[in-house]
């Protein structure tokens, strides 16, 4: 769009007169910070001195009127809306594409009510989740939900990319955290999901908008779980002289029905390097840590018995202290430098799967990566665990990629789609917990088949004029 | 260009959001460019193309920093992000591209003049010379700092020089300083003389405890951040007889209402009046006295709400005393 021009101009004011004058940018550096969110694409453009699309608009709204009369005005325009959380995803869900309102959520940040009789929180979804567990901390309570974009991300971008957290084996991942929604319609309409989770009354719209990453509407409230503090949280790692031992370990761990908090497994290669460089262990191996939380007399038993699988296996203690270090230093490992940076092209190629085709997933991404791009490492760690499998982090980091912006982001491109292509056919998904958005939107359709259909189908149904963060998911573009 | 003097913090800020949470414009006005990632990736922009200098949208957004320090204290390396902005603000200064506001208050502040009276062999520089009988004491306002932080580094130098030689003239060894960013500012610079922050020096003088009272310790962006977070205001209160609340939701937001910026509310008034509100909402109902290190952070929670009780350091260890 052309700015300054009649329509332009028109939209603009209308735009004021829905969430007022100075809730509306327009300005270069507003349209800087949002044409660039954490995917590696926009990175590397910016680095190399391209510019990567910036929105028309950049529009706060302050409530679920606000949004809806921002949508009334794009249906009338037919103009993209993209909602935007803290803009620190890694899929470019929140980029817009072509051009349009990007929807910046953050305004709307209230914590509304804590129910401590349900242990809930009503807030709206614009906050920050570490603002949002401050709050909730200050009442007594923790949401237990700790990403590594705790700092970074707003709730409502957790909850369209269903994101999660360190302590996910045992409080689950965003959509096990969650009660209920209220969600701005592509149309306008503000509506609410049903107030619990569990019912037998119709399939769960809760669900529905959960990981739809602004295509099916916009979230604007949420209802959560919190928890109590608990009374005690321990830590325990160990090193095994494989990655294959270690796995061993921590499925039984699982399937046991152990109810650890967090496990995390690093393959021989990231324990090589980050686990050394971040948390100073200079072993070769593979490093399993896990922790407990809870009354503290539950914690020892069931560490101890964690413990007991481990010890039974060919293992190096690495001890309490090693399991703790892990724990006060989780969120290290992404900030500067210990992060991988621009000009580096990296990649998580995270998956999920199967405690039974986990191993195979990691070694098809592992090989594909290694056979076909020796110019990249590839390093991995699994991060989530439940009772039936397991999350793989799987990363490519390529230290040196072609100075031509096109041919870098090309190789990028092909490294992701042989690698998500290859963990597919072993039994993994896209993704695990970073979202589609643009990145992987062309897999969808393949990795769900005929089903990809009833997707299309809601999606046409609800957002007609499909104004909706167009363009990603797979999901059509604009025009299309 | 200066900001190229920080390709560390350009490189490490533009694409990390893992402070953004700290940002206390950001958290008022929410917006990307609020944030150091956004001021990184504007200084990023200027620094391979330096046309966008004169990009208004650019430098409004870098004058609209707040520079707590909190995201740099934050941070697990402690990337520079504050020292990036004042290295662009000085590129704008030197390219004559700075705001209109700005460099009418740079033109006020190159005034300054410094004065000492009185008789002893310590020097006091500060609001309350009757607290410290045994010293002589140096008047005017900013020593510099105010212009280094608009960009103006000649014109600092100048003002500081002149401090400097009222300094020499007193022939005072040691240099009390009560407002913290003049701290900051004068900690490392005066050769020969040694420059102790006012609680240090109070609190190595002695006090006596005084009758229990509760109150607010609002943070210093100097002393915590900047200054490498020095025990000695908080020793100070506590063995005056204060017994110290938590405040706000965690501790290490900024709640210093733009003291980093020094003359945050001359340049953003409307702004700075919203970084007030926040605390003025964080305190409830309920009456609480709030104490500062920062008499300029006194006079902006008092301007923008003449209710709110807050007190200096200073003000309130006299305020028990007597």
């Amino acid at each position: 769009m052309t700015p300054k021009n009649y329509l332009y101009e028109m939209i603009r004011s209308e735009l004021t007169w829905a969430v007022g004058d100075e809730h509306v940018q327009t300005n270069d550096a507003d349209k800087l910070g949002h044409s660039i969110d954490y995917y590696w694409v926009p990175e590397c453009w910016h680095d190399r001195g391209e510019k990567p699309t910036p929105p028309d608009f950049v529009v706060h709204p302050g409530n679920a009127q606000e949004v809806a009369e921002v949508l009334k005005i794009a249906n009338t325009h037919k103009i993209p809306v993209i909602p935007w959380g803290g803009g620190s995803g890694s899929q470019g869900g929140a980029l817009p594409i072509y051009g349009g309102i990007v929807l910046d959520m953050k305004r709307m940040n209230k914590v509304l009510a804590i129910d401590p009789v349900s242990m809930t929180v009503t807030v709206e979804v614009g906050i920050n989740t570490q603002h949002l567990e401050w709050e909730v901390e200050k009442a007594g309570y923790s949401t237990m939900h700790f990403p590594a974009s705790i700092a970074c991300a707003t709730l409502g971008g957790f909850i369209a990319h269903r994101g999660t957290g360190v302590l996910s084996t045992k409080y689950g991942k965003i959509e096990d955290m969650i009660m209920s929604l209220e969600v701005v319609t592509p149309t306008g309409e503000i509506i609410n999901t049903l107030p619990v989770p569990r019912h037998a009354s119709g399939p769960a719209l809760t669900e529905l908008y959960l990981g739809s990453e602004g295509t099916l509407g916009v979230v604007t409230k949420a209802v959560m779980k919190i928890h109590p503090i608990p009374e005690a949280r321990k830590f325990h790692a160990f090193l095994f002289k494989t990655m294959h031992d270690a796995m061993v370990a921590g499925s039984k761990i699982m399937t046991s029905r152990l109810r650890p908090c967090v496990i995390r497994l690093y393959d021989e290669t990231e324990t090589a390097k980050l686990i050394k460089r971040v948390l100073g262990i200079d072993r070769k191996g593979a490093y399993l840590v896990f922790g407990f939380d809870g009354p503290e007399k539950i914690v020892d038993l069931e560490l101890e018995e964690a413990c007991k699988i481990c010890r039974a296996l060919d293992h190096e203690d690495l001890g309490t202290e090693a399991g703790q270090n892990w724990w006060d230093h989780r969120y290290k490992f992404f900030y500067p430098p210990f992060m991988f940076h621009v000009p580096q092209a990296f990649g998580t190629l995270d998956t999920v799967a199967t405690f039974a085709n986990i191993e195979k997933v990691y070694w098809a991404m592992k090989n594909v990566v290694q056979d076909n791009f020796p110019q990249a490492t590839f390093i991995g760690h699994f991060s989530h665990w439940y009772d039936w499998g397991c999350m793989l982090y799987a990363r490519f980091i390529i230290d040196e990629p072609p100075k031509d912006p096109n041919e870098a982001v090309a190789l990028y491109n092909r490294i992701w789609d042989m690698a998500i292509r290859a963990a597919i056919k072993e039994g993994g998904v896209i993704n695990e917990h970073h979202g589609v958005g643009l990145k992987l939107g062309r897999i969808m359709r393949d990795l769900y088949g005929p089903a990809f259909k009833v997707l299309e189908s809601i999606k046409k149904t609800l957002d007609p004029n499909n104004i909706m963060n167009p363009g990603k998911m797979g999901l059509p573009g604009k025009g299309e | 260009m200066h900001i190229k003097n920080h390709l560390d913090a350009i490189n490490a800020c533009r694409f990390c959001f893992m402070c953004r949470h700290l940002d206390p414009v950001g958290n008022v006005t929410f917006r990307e460019a609020d944030t150091p990632r956004g001021r990184a990736l504007i200084c990023d922009r200027m620094r391979m193309d330096a046309a966008n200098l004169k990009n208004a949208d650019f430098i409004e957004t870098l004058y609209r920093s707040a520079l707590s320090a909190a995201n740099r204290f934050h941070c697990v390396s402690h990337y520079d992000e504050t020292g990036l902005v004042l290295e662009a603000r000085k590129d704008i200064v030197e390219a004559g591209l700075a705001p209109e506001r700005v460099t009418a208050l740079a033109k006020a502040l190159e005034k300054a003049s410094f004065a000492v009276k009185g008789k002893g062999s310590v020097l006091y520089f500060g609001e309350k010379p009757e607290l410290y009988p045994g010293c002589k004491v140096i008047t005017g306002k900013d020593a510099g700092k105010a212009l280094e932080v608009l960009g103006f580094a000649d014109a600092s130098k100048a003002v500081f020089d002149k401090f400097a030689k009222a300094v020499e003239a007193s022939k005072c060894k040691t240099l009390v300083v009560a407002e913290p960013s003049a701290y900051d500012f004068l900690k490392d610079k005066l050769a020969g003389v040694k420059v102790v922050h006012c609680a240090e020096y109070v609190l190595a003088a002695g006090v006596k405890a005084g009758r229990a009272r509760k109150a607010v310790y609002l943070e210093s962006d100097f002393l915590k951040n900047y200054c490498g977070n020095p025990s000695a205001p908080r020793d100070l209160l506590k063995k005056a007889g204060y017994a110290l609340l938590p405040f706000g939701t965690n501790s290490e937001e900024s709640y210093a209402v733009g003291e980093g910026a020094v003359v945050y509310d001359e340049l953003n008034p409307a702004l700075c009046e919203q970084l007030c509100k926040r605390v003025y909402s964080l305190s409830g109902t309920k009456k609480t006295l709030f104490i500062t290190a920062s008499a300029t952070v006194r006079d902006t929670l008092k301007k923008y709400n003449p209710k709110f009780e807050i007190i200096t350091l200073e003000e309130a260890v006299a305020l028990l005393q007597a």
